[in-house]
């Protein structure tokens, strides 16, 4: 792919920039004033933190709620929670491309209306507390709860609507024309997937990926309800344990929080570049 | 034009199996659920629609739906403006600061949700926290913002925007990133001014990730409970009773499963609904 | 380049698949399962407790195995009664008072009375006895024993309470508790008020009782008729309501913030020593202790009307049983039995600091009752005893505490009188529990 061209930018009056410059440090400190406090109190000593007024510096640091979260299983959750979120990710991955490439590519009877059904699906992949109870039930029908497997295929399949919309866009960008010559090349189908199209929507992959991993990694109703077993248990409800039947436990609970968005930040870190231009093909069509 | 393909249906197949699987059966099963008389959290005989008839029998139905569509309305207004807004801003950004403000807007969205609006709380709501001491500290004593009615639903609507944010920022940004430079380049030699470039160009051109990010904003707003559950709890009196604190008060204080699973059957009804009127409106095609 | 990436993905899927195979761990036939929110792998005290008593369990019973699994609280007990139908319930339950009356009449637990508490010698029956006991017994079947006894009453500030010349012992009325109140209320030079008398938590979302309750049942004895149909709307109610919401509109001793905050944000300001006095739940004193220090959280009953030292308080608790379902319930039994036994009481109660479940532990722990700092277990205990009301659970009384805190919100946010607000209440909960 050719190198990205610099931004057209037009310049800015000094009066448009400091009209920026109040909202923009509005921003950073609504969304990181919070983030900072979460991080304080997890190293604060109990009785620092309600304290008022509300102290940023001057207490005595303590890693007492960390060993606290460590000591309740924090790293079994957080190892099966990684590989929860990556198998969901890959799962709906492999199952997105082809659909995708189906649903830009060919024309069959239904095509818009399966279409519509993948988009309308995007509410049922929110998850309803309400039908815990009726889910449950299906999925130990199923056979499914209380084993490795389960929480990957809900993520992938929750995810699943989000990443064929964001991948097929993405192809939409890819000129049919190289389909034809590696056709005319005597490529098969299975080939011009393979050579053809995983390489070009590689960013894609990299951004729909993100944005599914995020949203398996938080996930937690169906986390709480379809596992038993401490092993399998995944982080979000470890972290919510501290918000439990004798109160909310700031300390622990800003301590499992923030140690678990770290994995979210380090994705962030490594593809948050390919998370734009992933984006970008598919986003362009008016 | 799209090559005619029956085998078009092997391609899609798999993702439909899972979609089938793990988001369509639970529906129909949730509706033979609906449809039962639940006692003590198990079907004991088919009911009828008894269970969707006693939803009619609540007299705050009306107030709550209409509640529901301003919290959810504003929400996604107001979202969708801001993070359109800060969109274009990053987008004219050099890429390593735009990178960095990308990072500390996704902060909210990155956390869980209920450690998020926990924490949003207390740093800025709470008569504990920083904001209230900030505000105490410059005289201002009679700080109490959950006491009324409108200045609840405003903070709930506050809170909602804050989380979600830096979602709808990255589809947003994926999509202005895909915008071709030389576009408002040609606009701006024309003698277009900036506005007229935003209105006339980058607007149709983000036609896509904005029906995306207004379908994902609107639904999410619709059926999360934790947000509400933990900013204001449906007050003070019924200010803030939603929807899906409805749904939640059904299934998890008062235990009536049938006629909790058959209001969450009905939202999804009307979310699906709302997708495909999203889709007509915009004169979308897949 | 491309095989770069797919091969990392390759490794990362193989990296999932190691993890997720790495646990499997093996059940026994003498593995007996058991849901509750404490996670004994935790370091809190009441979960050491768990640990503890657990290990002693299976030290006295070679083989024996308690596998753990512990969930969130407010889902485990609408998921336990799914689970006993689909055949995925534990051995051992624990079962939260307010579903306890529909886990009953679903069948799901089994009595002990079979299991174990007919071959009890004569004493220890008795040793037992109490309204929790009761609570358990329906129909000459005993269905659990409880393991977590709660005692809503009132958190006070001793030290403040020495400063002002208050002695809490003399709070027996509530003129004189408002006189309290309003000492203790400090406001500074601007006239702000930096130190509320009494603070109160009146949000819906997952409340405890607030003074209207200990109210309404001082007079008139419950809150429910025979039929389960709600007495709000009384003029005991009437009276009880004003007497709550006035907290805040006549007496100025409490904020009017209470009307959205939740039990949980009642507990931190206390803990930033913003409000004396507050409602709150025995079980707690222990966390806000360690937080705060033993000197600066005491434990009183509620004032009493009419003549009467104290009005009732509302227990509740977490009651354990064993699933009919179980296919291992001879162990699940010993398990229960183990549990609210003798040895075990003393390690709930000196570990996890509750309140002991068995008479005859105080007089075993003498040191440990007679610190100041665990006189709150007395308080609780003679309030059990002398002043207590357990919800019914011959039929269910779901949400009454939310719709009595939307009732002072209505009269303090919206203007209604509390009679209004009652009968609305009333209404809602007809309605709702399709009375």
């Amino acid at each position: 792919m050719a190198a990205p061209s610099a931004p057209f930018r037009p310049k800015l009056g000094a009066a448009a920039s400091l009209a920026l410059v109040l909202p923009v440090a509005a921003l950073v400190l609504v969304n990181l004033l919070p983030l900072v406090w979460g991080v304080l109190t997890s190293i604060k000593p109990e009785s620092a933190i309600f304290a008022i007024p509300p102290q940023f510096f001057g207490f005595e640091p303590t890693a007492a709620h960390y060993e606290r979260v460590f000591a309740s299983g924090f790293g079994q959750s957080f190892s099966i929670s990684i590989a929860y979120s990556i198998f969901a990710v890959m799962l709906a991955l492999t199952l997105a491309f082809p659909a995708a490439y189906a649903f830009d590519r060919f024309d069959f009877p239904f095509r818009q209306g399966l279409f519509l059904l993948v988009v309308a699906s995007i509410p049922l992949s929110l998850g309803a507390a309400a039908l815990l109870i009726p889910n449950y039930v299906y999925f130990v029908h199923l056979g499914l709860v209380n084993t490795p497997i389960v929480l990957p295929l809900i993520y992938a399949a929750h995810q699943l609507p989000m990443v064929i919309w964001v991948m097929k866009g993405t192809m939409e960008g890819i000129p049919r024309e190289l389909d034809e010559a590696a056709i005319v090349d005597g490529a098969s189908r299975f080939g011009i997937l393979r050579h053809v199209m995983l390489p070009l929507a590689r960013p894609a992959f990299g951004a729909a990926g993100t944005l599914a991993f995020v949203g398996a990694w938080n996930e937690f109703v169906a986390g709480s309800v379809m596992i038993d077993a401490p092993w399998l248990r995944p982080i979000q409800p470890l972290i919510y344990s501290f918000i439990g039947f004798f109160g909310r436990e700031w300390g622990p609970l800003s301590a499992a929080a923030t140690l678990a968005i770290v994995p979210i930040l380090l994705i962030f870190a490594l593809l948050g570049r390919l998370v734009v231009s992933g984006l970008t093909k598919g986003s362009v069509k008016g | 034009m799209r090559t005619a393909k029956a085998s078009s249906y092997a391609y899609i197949a798999p993702a439909f199996a899972l979609l089938g699987l793990v988001l369509f059966a639970p529906v129909l099963y949730g509706g033979w659920f609906s449809l039962q008389n639940i006692r003590y959290g198990a079907p004991t005989g088919y009911a009828g629609f008894r269970n969707f008839e006693r939803l009619l029998d609540d007299p705050d139905l009306a107030d709550i739906l209409l509640r529901t569509f301003v919290h959810t309305g504003a929400s996604v207004v107001i979202t969708i403006a801001i993070s359109l807004a800060l969109a274009v801003w990053i987008n004219r950004l050099s890429p390593r600061f735009g990178y960095v403000v990308q990072i500390v807007v996704i902060v909210p969205w990155i956390i869980s949700t209920v450690v998020a609006a926990l924490l949003f709380r207390w740093v800025f709501l709470n008569d504990i926290g920083l904001a209230a001491w900030l505000a105490r500290s410059i005289g201002i004593n009679n700080f109490q913002p959950l006491t009324s009615p409108a200045g609840a639903m405003a903070l709930l609507v506050a809170v909602s925007v804050w989380k979600r944010i830096g979602y709808a920022v990255i589809i947003l940004l994926a999509g202005l990133k895909g915008i071709p430079d030389d576009y408002a380049e040609a606009a701006c030699i024309d003698g277009a001014s900036g506005w007229q470039i935003f209105r006339r160009i980058t607007l149709p051109l983000l036609k896509t990730p904005l029906l995306l990010v207004a379908i994902v904003l609107t639904l999410s707003n619709i059926n999360t409970v934790e947000t509400p559950l933990v900013t204001t709890g449906g007050g003070p009196g019924d200010a803030t009773r939603v929807l899906a604190i409805s749904v939640y008060e059904r299934a998890f204080v008062n235990f009536d499963l049938g006629g909790a699973t058959a209001l969450a059957l009905l939202m999804f009804a009307g979310n699906i609904l709302l997708v495909v009127a999203y889709v007509r409106l915009s004169k979308w095609k897949a | 380049m491309k095989r770069h990436w797919t091969v990392k993905f390759a490794l990362l899927a193989g990296l999932a698949a190691a993890v997720l195979g790495a646990g499997a761990t093996e059940a026994s036939a003498q593995t007996i399962r058991m849901w509750t929110f404490l996670n004994p792998a935790g370091n809190a005290p009441r979960e050491k407790a768990l640990a503890e008593i657990i290990s002693a369990f299976e030290k006295a019973n070679p083989g024996a195995k308690v596998a753990v699994e512990p969930q969130v609280w407010d889902q485990m007990t609408p998921k336990f009664l799914a689970a006993t139908q689909q055949g995925t319930a534990p051995d051992v339950m624990w079962v939260i008072t307010d579903l306890l009356g529909d886990t009953i009449k679903s069948g799901s637990l089994a009595d002990l009375n079979k299991l174990f508490v007919d071959k009890w010698p004569a004493g220890q029956k008795k040793d037992n006895a109490g309204a929790y006991w009761d609570l358990c017994s329906v129909d000459g079947r005993q269905y659990c024993m409880f393991q977590s006894r709660n005692y809503i009453g009132l958190y006070y500030r001793p030290d403040l309470f020495k400063e002002a010349g208050i002695d809490a012992a003399k709070l027996t009325t509530w003129p004189a508790f408002i006189e309290a109140a309003k000492k203790l209320t400090v406001k500074d030079a601007n006239g702000a008020v930096t130190r509320y008398g009494f603070g109160q938590a009146w949000s819906e979302s997952q409340p405890d009782p607030q003074i209207v309750i200990p109210y309404i049942l001082a007079k008139q004895g419950n809150l429910f008729d025979e039929k389960g149909h709600a007495r709000f709307a009384t003029p005991a109610g009437i009276e009880g309501l004003t007497l709550q919401t006035e907290m805040v509109t006549k007496h100025e001793v409490t904020p009017k913030l209470v009307t959205g905050w939740t039990v949980d944000d009642l507990y931190e300001q206390f803990s930033a020593g913003r409000v004396a006095m507050i409602t709150g739940a025995s079980v707690r004193v222990s966390t806000l202790q360690a937080r705060m220090g033993k000197d600066k959280v005491g434990f009183m009953l509620f004032p009493g009307v009419d003549g009467k030292p104290n009005s009732p308080g509302v227990m509740a608790g977490w009651a354990v049983g064993v699933s009919s379902k179980s296919k291992n319930i001879d162990l699940a039994g010993k398990f229960v039995e183990f549990m609210g036994g003798p040895e075990a009481d003393k390690i709930w109660v000196g570990v996890g600091g509750q309140t002991p479940g068995l008479a005859s532990t105080a007089g075993t722990m003498p040191a440990f009752f007679a610190d100041p700092a665990n006189a709150y277990l007395a308080v609780a205990g003679k309030g059990a005893s002398t002043a207590g009301w357990l919800a019914p659970i011959a039929f269910s009384v779901d949400g009454y505490r939310q719709l009595l805190n939307k009732a002072a919100q209505d009269v303090v946010v919206n203007g209604m009188t509390p009679k209004a607000a009652l009968e609305r209440a009333e209404r809602e909960f007809q309605r709702r529990n399709n009375r």
